[in-house]
């Protein structure tokens, strides 16, 4: 995704590409609202903090019959 | 007061004791309940779907069993109710969806088939925002839940209904779910105790998820003692939830009434007056509640973790990456059928990058491993729930601005156990509220806290007024 400000056919060409294509108008406006606030969001998360090292929190583990 | 509105205050443990000696009718108790909710309820919304066949059969069976000595325990004959993302086998579970409208659960969730077979009696499904996050929403099928203490305002969410009912006294104890604080939201709200216990604690199989590394069901309660006996009830390991804890549960009314005389309180203030600046009479609230809790003999003082809005961050790129998992389908078949606001708040997780979902759990483990480690200073930690107490219903911009001014979805972050408990009411009259955070498995000792406190201040005697 650019870091350009997003624009109406922006989201709506980006939600094609994701199958959502009976997105109305004001559907995509909020979709619009919603890729911003993600986008806002992910300057929030300090990666900077991590390692290369630091594992996520979600950790595939297998018990003794094979089975995650 | 009428003797239907005694009956509408009972607490869970004082209606077991009179239910077991027969002194109380399971059958009237929940007749005079029924009655409330009829007379009362059109104008708050709390039931998506109220049940009284169901319930007066449940009553009914209860009376039999109990007249024949087969007491079951606690909730025997005692009503409750159940968000409507829980299945309950052969009603709808809509999660307030025109989407989900018509699905009708096979089977119950764990948490209903524990309270079914505790003897409990069904009352309905209560409101919530739908898919648990769309919410207060006035364009869905089903309007939204209003706070009984006032019925303009919002009674929080996303367990509206949950919270509206036991506050308004239609039952007596409610079932909730708990993504970003969704207990703990309408517990602060409604001036009710809410409990989201630590992570995997309770069965999460038959409800349905909002974000499965986050979602925790809850209990929604008058007071202290009935939210651990409900806690007792329905937490418990489930070998076919991949969430769930094989270890020993239950033993949560165990230290209520111990004194609080040594116990280490850190008071997580920067959350709420630097990270966030909470609205005046709420951080009066929460820190006079910290200063009654150093006067009952804890020993209070100040501790402090990483900034509130890493801890967001985190949950929100978390939740809207794994909700529109969940939602994609529906969004690109039938998007016209979700509500403005489920949809917007569900979409944001459309273009989060992988690697974005990836890193926000992996300082989710960073901030779980810092958080944890102040238990090594201190045993309880007191925060804020909500910033705010509750806005006007039909207020967006006020609601829009409030939603998100919480403390609460770092503890779904964390995993750890948080309890919303009441600390009195704003001047016009609207619940105040704190949150208590232990760590992992230390359910009992959150209760033993709230315990205190209540009995030194029990605003669990205040009820609303309904009109």
């Amino acid at each position: 995704m650019a870091d350009h400000d997003l624009t109406l056919d922006d989201v709506r060409g980006m939600a094609a590409d994701i199958g959502m294509t009976r997105l109305n108008d004001t559907q995509l406006q909020e979709l619009l609202r919603a890729a911003g606030a993600a986008r806002a969001r992910r300057a929030s998360l300090h990666t900077e903090m991590l390692h290369y090292a630091d594992e996520p929190s979600h950790v595939f583990q297998l018990n003794d019959g094979g089975r995650p | 007061m009428s003797a239907t509105d005694d009956l509408a205050w009972l607490t869970v443990a004082a209606a077991a004791e009179l239910l077991r000696a027969k002194k109380l009718s399971p059958v009237e108790y929940t007749q005079a309940l029924i009655a409330r909710g009829e007379r009362h309820d059109k104008h708050y919304n709390a039931y998506l779907r109220a049940t009284p066949d169901i319930a007066l059969a449940d009553a009914r069976r209860a009376e039999s069993e109990i007249q024949r000595g087969e007491w079951r325990g606690p909730f025997h004959g005692v009503p409750y109710g159940l968000k409507d993302i829980v299945d309950y086998a052969g009603l709808p579970t809509t999660a307030h969806s025109k989407i989900l409208q018509d699905n009708i659960a096979n089977a119950d969730a764990v948490v209903t088939q524990k309270l079914r077979a505790a003897g409990g009696v069904f009352m309905g499904k209560l409101s919530t925002h739908e898919f648990a996050t769309g919410g207060p929403s006035f364009d869905l099928p089903w309007l939204p839940a209003r706070n009984p203490w006032n019925r303009d305002h919002f009674c929080g969410g996303s367990s509206s209904g949950s919270g509206t009912a036991t506050a308004a006294g239609f039952l007596p104890a409610a079932i909730g779910t708990d993504t970003g604080g969704s207990v703990r939201n309408p517990a602060t709200m409604c001036g009710i105790i809410g409990m989201k216990a630590t992570y995997g604690l309770v069965s999460r199989r038959g409800v349905v998820p909002l974000a499965y590394s986050l979602d925790h069901v809850g209990t929604l309660t008058r007071t202290v003692r009935d939210n651990a006996l409900m806690l007792d009830l329905i937490a418990g390991h489930d070998a076919l939830d991949p969430g769930s804890v094989n270890r020993a549960a239950g033993g949560y009314t165990g230290q209520l009434g111990r004194d609080i005389r040594g116990l280490r309180i850190g008071v997580l203030r920067h959350f709420y007056t630097r990270d966030m600046q909470a609205d005046a009479e709420m951080a009066a609230s929460i820190d006079g509640a910290a200063k009654q809790l150093g006067e009952l003999g804890a020993v209070v003082s100040e501790v402090s973790t990483a900034p509130l809005g890493e801890y967001l961050a985190v949950n929100r790129t978390i939740l809207t990456s794994e909700a529109f998992a969940v939602h994609e389908k529906w969004l690109r078949e039938r998007p016209q059928d979700y509500g403005a606001l489920a949809r917007e708040r569900i979409m944001a997780g459309a273009f989060v990058r992988a690697a974005d979902y990836v890193n926000a759990t992996r300082l989710r483990r960073k901030l779980t491993h810092a958080f944890h480690a102040l238990f090594e200073q201190v045993d309880v930690i007191v925060t804020a729930s909500a910033m705010d107490p509750a806005c006007r219903i039909d207020d967006e911009k006020a609601v829009d601005y409030t939603y998100g001014r919480q403390a609460r979805a770092p503890f779904n972050v964390t995993g750890s156990p948080a309890l919303s408990v009441p600390t009195g009411f704003t001047q016009s009259g609207l619940p105040l509220g704190m949150q208590l955070v232990g760590k992992p498995f230390s359910e009992a000792l959150l209760y033993r806290v709230a315990y205190a406190y209540e009995q030194a201040m029990p605003w669990a005697n205040k009820h609303p007024d309904l009109r």
